[in-house]
């Protein structure tokens, strides 16, 4: 058969050809249908067995009649009695009465009864020679497991044993049919997108793959499954091999499906570059995968093919992103273009990656929510679960940048909590993607936020489960993970076990690892170093607009400015930032500004404000803050209220004492939670300084007691317990 | 080294008996390439006198007994009844009525399995036809063999059986047992050739020193592409007496066609029609050569001929592809290579030359695809990288076209043809710094088309990097002009033009004038119209500027 002037392998179209193991499954096939009073489990047994049989590689006689059994003992006899049966060479030459079965049980328009009949059409096909090899291949099937069917001297058993073994597993792993093969590749591919620890190790997968190209070297879609495969090991080299390859073939291929054979042909040239232009993109080759996309776009161009157009240009964008430029416009013109071209999945795709950048440009929250609600409807209008899924994590991670954690608790649960969409294949639902690592990411700092420590490491272990290190999604996690250990490092004042941490980080994100450095730096008292890496992060944040960390590394310089007591040189910074938080709606962040307002204003002699400030946040805080974040807030609280105190009245001041014993020890339960000793220490220490004005003598005693416990077992830092928050 | 070869070849007289005597053992046998190797080299030495003529082996009391099975057998075999003379030679004792017994069941395999690829019961299990004898063969040659029964043609056998089931390593060693077993049978130095992949694997085996080793090394460098080593052995060679050989020389012609010595190759391939005059082999090689020079009636001449004395040859539809190619007519060109690839399926230069048949024909995908053939038969075929390449640069893909020339660039790192595709791409890209590096190198690598500097140098001139650009302007002129021949894109004129406005932008009057003169030698109409004007201005301004320039002199 020629197509294009080139000579096809495939000369007769034949997706399937009767083996000896089709046979075989025929032969039960026959059995099931004629053996009318069988068990209903049984039955149904061997119904489930059916499908993956028929689908699946051939197996030996032996393997066949052994999985049969397991199912149904009384129809192993059965069946090999039919199948030896078959052996009769007569019966065998006048058509084999396996292969007719018109019984009413099996419907010839329905799946086994179109296999039945495309066994028939193939024995049917088959030439005199070709029936004889049947033959002869069969004899063989039978006499390699069971000597005892025929009496044949074995004269090739003989030879089997002596050979050596490399050529004994080569026989074992038969040949694939082109339906077999095709099957197979679907299941793989499938799994690889949706559970990959499910599918083949890598490097099995790969011997399959070459196993089913040795045997059919046109098979075109086998190299695009390696493509992926090889992407999985992050091997640039046969990943792009691969793809180069599966193209080439398709080229032809491509061009048969389509009426138009030339447009098909041009079609898939667009898509070949773009799907190098992607490679090189995952391969984190910005400059390549440039010129590729440039490449796609000129030649999508050319033809006027606006859907490829518009794929480059959601590439583009995406390409941008990465690099680290502003793709605002890009990306709203390509969510326009797409919505003109109807083209529902890359409009909404657009639209989230505007949402994103709007949220990190602190565009109003309503606009953003609204925009997400918008384009969700459209999804489950339209099933599109994928983008339901990153909907749902987008949310999560708008909510908790907005600082509600509650929200986002909320919404992360939603998305892990939810049925997929799409159907189910191969008893495996998807959740492999980056949208599940976020939400599960996610999760994990809410409840290390709260302390809860256990819960955290089973998330991570189940993280680390799901996205085993060298896949695609896994740096999300470990940057999580290692976020996660530094904070509780910090906490507990073991500086030695946060600073590895840091350069960990700074290998995964390197604006994050700076930041952690500041802080290690600024909590081991070495100001100078921490304050010149601060002021290059607030160039790095300035360049790359990054709020969030903005303000974060003005709070850092404050608290750098208290620690040289230059309380009011912080007050502009600090105010700088409070702005800069409510104009981006980072309600956590506010708050946490407005206690370092609080705390300056209390260290600068006015805590009637300082105490006015914390009584309000304090409600926001306790809502959505972290454990550590309500124990400061309260402690602050607390001192507010004594310096209060000290210059109240008399009978005053014993109520306001009490009050700031009461609230030092709400803020105590946090810390104890948090087992976050220094903290711990400091409000002992002022409860027993206030139990001693008040005269409770036992209590006092006590507390000191417990200050004094903690003082010896902490180094003692340098910071008194005035100067910092 | 020189000594102990004259001493070798000294004796030709020995080496022509040796020659008789394998013809007559390789004829009993049935090995015909070996015989006609052998007869073909013992043609080309002087015919002997009666008295030196060897006599007939004697025979044992063994091959007295089997004489008469052997006779029938040998004539069933050679009537390819192989099934049949095996069945008659299976009690024989003598070793060369086993190994007779022994290849016939190899080739009845053989025969079978080409049978059967025709009605296999399915496509996919085309690769899985093979010949079912081989284990048999393996089992039974794996005893003898370890029991010390295996003589050199047995040997021989086992090795191609060995091969057959990709058992390599084992092959090779066999193979070399064989050579030490019977040295003068040459399809044993054959079957290792094809076996060693580089020199190193070469320089390790132990080979028995014979003249036909010579034979062998020389076959080898040309099949390792050491071509310059390959010739200096093929000419000590013909210096010790085999100066008529056609096979010396049809290796010596093919040999310079790998290196693209076209005049050379063209001499050698006339001579060797002329003392052969019905010879196919090679042929195609020889029609390549017409080709690349365009030799019509050369190329149509020895297509007549060829399909005169067999038309169903590969060599000969190779020879009729180019003969239409060059005609411009690629429809049959494609057809007569596809031809040639039914009689061969594994004919690597058929795929790669169909691709290029497709290109002209514009039939980009049919092209990608039989260049892909051709990289599935050989991974190593730089010829299909490349074509895959210029396909997708006619595509205008230029990026995607990168990765199939660097792959081409791999193979020949020292093929500026490579290195220069690669540049293009690049200057498509706008990557050019990357682009005048792979000049560059093309030109240090000796540039075939001599189009590098030129490129180079004007992509020096768009970036406005004028020195570089004279620089290189200068070295492409004096290379142009040291290498004598004109060739037809040559653009000095260009090059003159240039370097005329550099030398005058630069105040270098004499020089600039000197090249302008030159540059209106070329009867290029644009050029040389601009190359006037500035003539007349070089000639002029000297003075103008000198008059301006002297009050400053002055000071």
């Amino acid at each position: 058969m020629m197509t294009n002037g080139v000579v096809h392998a495939n000369i007769f179209g034949i997706k399937d050809w009767v083996t000896p193991y089709k046979i075989a499954v025929l032969a039960l096939l026959h059995e099931m249908s004629t053996t009318k009073p069988m068990a209903l489990l049984d039955r149904r047994r061997l119904n489930k067995l059916i499908l993956p049989l028929q689908q699946g590689p051939d197996l030996t006689l032996e393997q066949f009649l052994k999985i049969v059994e397991e199912c149904c003992l009384r129809m192993v006899n059965a069946v090999k009695h039919r199948y030896a049966s078959s052996l009769n060479k007569e019966l065998f030459f006048k058509k084999n009465f396996i292969l007719k079965t018109p019984e009413p049980l099996i419907t010839f328009s329905l799946f086994l009864g179109l296999f039945m009949r495309q066994m028939l059409l193939a024995y049917n096909k088959l030439s005199f020679s070709q029936v004889y090899k049947l033959y002869k291949s069969l004899q063989q099937y039978c006499h390699r497991v069971q000597p005892e069917l025929s009496a044949l001297p074995t004269e090739d058993m003989e030879l089997t044993s002596n050979e050596d073994p490399s050529a004994e597993s080569d026989e074992s792993q038969g040949p694939l049919s082109q339906k077999q093969a095709e099957y197979f590749l679907a299941r793989q591919a499938y799994l690889l997108k949706n559970d990959e620890n499910k599918a083949m190790s890598p490097a099995k997968l790969q011997d399959e793959l070459n196993n089913i190209l040795k045997f059919n070297p046109d098979f075109a879609e086998a190299h695009y499954l390696s493509y992926l495969n090889s992407i999985r090991v992050q091997d640039i080299y046969i990943s792009t091999h691969s793809l180069l390859h599966y193209f080439d073939r398709l080229i032809l291929s491509g061009g048969e499906g389509k009426s138009n054979g030339d447009e098909g042909y041009g079609r898939s040239l667009r898509y070949a570059v773009l799907n190098l232009a992607t490679l090189h993109c995952r391969f984190g080759h910005y400059q390549q995968a440039d010129l590729a996309l440039q490449e796609a776009i000129r030649i999508a161009q050319e033809a006027n093919d606006h859907v490829c157009l518009q794929h480059c240009l959601s590439w583009l964008y995406t390409l941008e992103q990465m690099k680290g430029s502003d793709s605002v416009v890009l990306t709203e013109d390509s969510v326009k273009i797409a919505a003109h071209f109807c083209l529902p999945y890359l409009a909404s795709l657009g639209i989230q990656s505007l949402v994103q950048q709007g949220a990190k440009q602190g565009m109003p929250a309503n606009k953003l929510l609204d925009a997400l609600r918008g384009t969700d409807i459209m999804h489950w209008k339209q099933s599109l679960s994928e983008l339901i899924e990153i909907s749902l994590a987008q949310t999560t991670s708008i909510w908790r940048m907005y600082g509600k954690s509650t929200m986002a608790r909320q919404q992360a649960q939603l998305l892990l909590n939810m049925n997929s969409l799409e159907p189910v294949n191969f008893s495996v639902q998807q959740n492999n993607t980056e949208a599940f690592a976020v939400a599960l990411c996610h999760l994990a700092e809410l409840h290390a936020e709260q302390g809860l420590y256990a819960v955290v490491s089973d998330i991570m272990k189940h993280l680390k489960q799901q996205f085993p290190p060298h896949t695609q999604h896994a740096k999300l996690w470990m940057l999580c993970d290692l976020k996660i250990q530094f904070e509780k490092a910090m906490n507990d004042g073991k500086y030695h076990l946060a600073e590895p941490h840091v350069t960990a980080i700074s290998a995964l994100n390197s604006t994050e690892g700076l930041y952690r450095k500041a802080q290690l730096l600024k909590a081991l008292n070495q100001t100078t170093e921490a304050s010149q890496i601060l002021q290059q992060l607030q160039q790095q944040c300035e360049k790359s607009k990054d709020i969030e960390m903005t303000i974060r590394v003005m709070l850092a310089s404050a608290e750098l400015h208290w620690d040289s007591s230059g309380f009011a040189t912080a007050l502009p910074l600090l105010l700088q930032a409070l702005a800069l938080s409510r104009q981006h709606n980072l309600q956590s962040l506010t708050s946490e500004t407005l206690l370092h307002l609080a705390f300056t204003q209390l260290m600068l002699g006015i805590p009637e404000q300082a105490l006015v400030l914390v009584q309000d946040v304090l409600e926001s805080v306790l809502a959505h803050g972290s454990l550590i974040d309500k124990g400061r807030a309260l402690l602050l609280a607390a001192r507010c209220q004594m310096a209060l105190a000290g210059a109240a009245a008399q009978e005053h001041r014993l109520t306001a004492l009490e009050q700031a014993v009461h609230t030092l020890d709400e803020a105590a339960v946090y810390f104890s939670q948090l087992d976050c000793k220094e903290r711990m220490r400091d409000i002992h220490y002022l409860q027993a300084r206030l139990h001693h004005t008040l005269g409770n003598i036992s209590q006092r005693n006590k507390c000191s007691m417990l200050f004094r416990l903690l003082d010896q077992e902490l180094p003692s830092s340098g910071m008194t317990v005035v100067s910092h928050l | 080294m020189a000594a102990t070869r004259s001493s070798e070849f000294g004796d030709l007289v020995q080496i022509k008996k040796q020659l008789i005597s394998i013809t007559a053992q390789c004829k009993e046998r049935g090995l015909v390439h070996s015989v006609k190797w052998a007869s073909e080299l013992a043609f080309s030495l002087d015919p002997l006198p009666l008295n030196e003529i060897p006599p007939a082996p004697e025979l044992t009391e063994e091959d007295a007994r089997d004489l008469d099975a052997l006779c029938l057998a040998k004539s069933y075999f050679d009537l390819k009844e192989y099934d049949r003379a095996a069945y008659f030679l299976r009690g024989c004792r003598s070793q060369k009525a086993y190994f007779l017994y022994m290849y016939s069941r190899y080739l009845s395999g053989e025969k079978k399995k080409d049978d059967e690829t025709v009605d296999s019961l399915g496509p996919l299990e085309k690769g899985q036809v093979r010949n079912e004898a081989l284990r048999e063969l393996r089992v039974e040659l794996s005893k003898k063999h370890s029991a010390g029964e295996l003589d050199g043609f047995a040997l021989y056998l086992y090795g191609v059986v060995l091969r057959k089931l990709d058992l390599l390593k084992e092959a090779v060693e066999i193979f070399v047992a064989a050579t030490h077993a019977l040295p003068l049978h040459w399809g044993s130095w054959l079957e290792l050739c094809n076996l060693i992949t580089n020199i190193e694997m070469l320089k390790s085996l132990s080979l028995p020193e014979c003249w036909v080793r010579d034979f062998f090394m020389a076959h080898m460098f040309t099949e390792l592409q050491m071509i310059k080593e390959a010739l200096q052995k093929y000419q000590s060679l013909m210096e010790a007496g085999f100066a008529k050989s056609t096979y010396i020389i049809s290796q010596i012609a093919v040999a310079y066609h790998n290196i693209r010595d076209i005049d050379q190759a063209l001499y050698l391939f006339n001579e060797l029609r002329e003392q052969d005059p019905f010879r196919i082999e090679n042929m195609d090689t020889f029609s390549n050569l017409l080709y690349v020079r365009s030799m019509k009636p050369e190329l149509s001449y020895l297509a007549h001929n060829l399909v005169e004395i067999d038309k169903y040859r590969v060599e000969t539809c190779c020879v009729i592809g180019n003969y239409y190619s060059l005609r411009s007519q690629h429809e049959k060109a494609a057809l007569y290579f596809q031809r040639a690839l039914k009689l061969n399926p594994r004919c690597l230069g058929a795929w790669t030359l169909m691709g290029h048949e497709y290109m002209e024909m514009k039939n980009t995908s049919a092209a990608i695809q039989a260049y892909r053939h051709a990289i599935e038969v050989n991974k190593r075929d730089y010829r299909a990288w490349y074509g895959l390449g210029q396909t997708y640069e006619i595509l205008k893909m230029p990026f995607y076209s990168l990765y199939y020339y660097r792959k081409a660039h791999q193979l020949r790192p020292n093929d500026s043809r490579m290195l220069v595709a690669l540049g293009e791409c690049y200057e498509k890209l706008s990557q050019q710094v990357e682009a005048k590096k792979c000049y560059w190198r093309a030109y240090s690598v000796g540039d075939v088309e001599r189009m590098a500097l030129l490129k180079l140098a004007k992509l020096h001139e768009q970036l406005n990097e004028f020195d570089d650009a004279a620089q290189c302007y200068i070295i492409y002129i004096q290379d142009i002009f040291s290498c004598g021949e004109q060739l037809e894109h040559a653009e000095v004129s260009t090059a003159l033009r240039y370097l005329g406005q550099y030398y005058f932008k630069n105040k270098l009057y004499d020089e600039a004038s000197l090249c302008a003169q030159r540059c209106c030698d070329y009867n290029d109409v644009s050029s040389s119209s601009a190359a006037h004007s500035q003539l007349r201005d070089a000639n002029l301004s000297p003075f103008g500027k000198m008059l301006i320039l002297s009050p400053k002199q002055v000071m």
